[in-house]
């Protein structure tokens, strides 16, 4: 019977206190009685080897001792999708994104890289993991709390079907969205032209600015993306909703607009800067900074720009192909 | 593993799984039917057993304590055997109950009857 002592000290452990000498007593006796039967079938006392497959029956000491605890969860049912929901968005809009830039810099700056060598590079990490840490933590511990409060019940039970919102329509192009775009475009255009932004030597206040002469690369590259933003966004005025055509047009156009920004970050564009008031050391290592800080952010113009062709695809794969 | 093989392996596990929910639903009317007379845990399992409900003690005592809990059995140790044990027997709420679960369960079996 020591198997069956060892097996019901082991279930009293995870019992409830002011229960456990009950429910044992109780569960002692139907294993005896098992025993006991099965030794009058057998004419001999049990073996260990006899008993165990009893026991092992009865289930294992936790699950046998959780049957007779109350039902207990950190979040119950209810509210339950509403966290999965919150979760899930914190991971693939917040967290996930993070990541991937991290990995991208990591991959793609050398600059990145020998900054942090070696281990640094994870250390490089920490924020991340806080962030995982403590978004993920503190988020359970709202929902949590708000399950046992009353906020459960007013949010779960008292709803109306006239409040919940509409249906969203992920092909409608909203007018004030295109509005904008238009006006953007124009007045970047008119802008463009009026400072006469092809030239790459410019005056401003008692200082000469000289760009490289790969400038009016850039200065005819903006301007054909205006008139194609332009066109984009008189085509959307005229049917507001998103087709193929518009969504490819607008993937092809901001493949091209970051492509352009990402040439502009990487060219060295800026050549000079003179002026009466400004020693030429002083001009120099600025016209190095803004160079410097440009090709240092062209990492980030990539992965934004990755980010908002990803979205272009999704519009286009998310609109249904005419039957 | 043949897929026909894997294809009947997976209907027997969802035929199981629906079995069991669809007992584990039975179970308290068998357990207050069954305690119109007084048992004691083993002999209330062995007895559900020879009915064809047979039932795992870690199910049974939990579920008696709720049904305790909820005042539908009352219990006593007493000693019988030179050992003690718990006997259960339904309370007058627990007839009560009892009488209205088998109108609903005749109910339900009518109604599925007239489904089939």
């Amino acid at each position: 019977m020591a198997l069956v002592d060892r097996y019901l000290h082991a279930v009293k452990f995870w019992l409830p206190r002011h229960q456990k000498d009950d429910i044992i007593a109780e569960l002692s006796e139907d294993l005896r009685s098992q025993i006991e039967d099965q030794e009058a079938e057998l004419g001999h006392k049990l073996t260990d080897a006899e008993v165990e497959p009893i026991l092992k029956r009865c289930g294992s000491p936790m699950a046998v001792a959780e049957r007779y605890l109350p039902q207990r969860s950190l979040i119950g049912p209810a509210l339950f999708p509403i966290y999965s929901v919150v979760i899930r968005s914190l991971i693939f809009y917040f967290l996930l994104p993070w990541l991937l830039l991290w990995m991208g810099i990591t991959i793609f700056s050398p600059d990145f890289r020998a900054d942090h060598p070696g281990a640094a590079l994870f250390a490089s990490l920490e924020p991340w993991w806080l962030a995982c840490t403590y978004s993920l933590f503190f988020n359970t511990l709202a929902f949590a709390v708000l399950d046992r409060t009353q906020a459960r019940s007013r949010l779960v039970n008292d709803w109306n079907p006239r409040a919940l919102p509409a249906e969203l329509d992920h092909n409608r192009i909203p007018r004030g969205g295109t509005i904008f775009e238009l006006t953007f475009s124009v007045a970047t255009l008119v802008l463009w032209v009026q400072l006469g932004a092809f030239r790459s030597v410019f005056h401003f206040f008692g200082l000469t600015i000289t760009l490289s002469s790969r400038w009016p690369y850039f200065f005819w590259g903006l301007t054909v993306l205006s008139l194609a933003g332009i066109a984009l966004a008189c085509m959307n005025l005229s049917n507001p909703r998103w087709t193929r055509l518009s969504a490819s047009l607008r993937l092809g156009i901001d493949c091209y607009s970051w492509g352009l920004v990402y040439w502009l970050c990487r060219a060295n564009l800026l050549q000079s800067l003179s002026g009466s008031d400004v020693p030429s050391t002083e001009a120099a290592a600025f016209v190095n900074s803004i160079n410097f800080w440009m090709r240092t952010s062209a990492i980030w113009v990539l992965v934004i720009g990755a980010i908002v062709l990803a979205l272009d695809v999704r519009r286009i794969l998310r609109i249904a192909p005419v039957a | 593993m043949s897929p026909s093989i894997d294809a009947h392996n997976r209907n027997d596990d969802r035929f199981e799984n629906l079995r069991q929910e669809l007992r584990r639903g039975s179970l308290p009317l068998a357990v207050l039917a069954a305690l119109r007379t007084e048992h004691y845990g083993y002999t209330l399992r062995k007895t559900l057993a020879d009915h064809g409900m047979a039932i795992d003690e870690g199910t049974l005592y939990p579920l008696l304590r709720r049904l305790e809990a909820q005042g539908l059995l009352a219990s006593q140790w007493r000693e019988e055997d030179k050992r003690n044990k718990r006997f259960y027997r339904l309370s007058p709420d627990g007839k009560l109950i009892l009488k209205q679960l088998l109108i609903e369960w005749k109910s339900i079996h009518t109604s599925l009857e007239d489904i089939f």
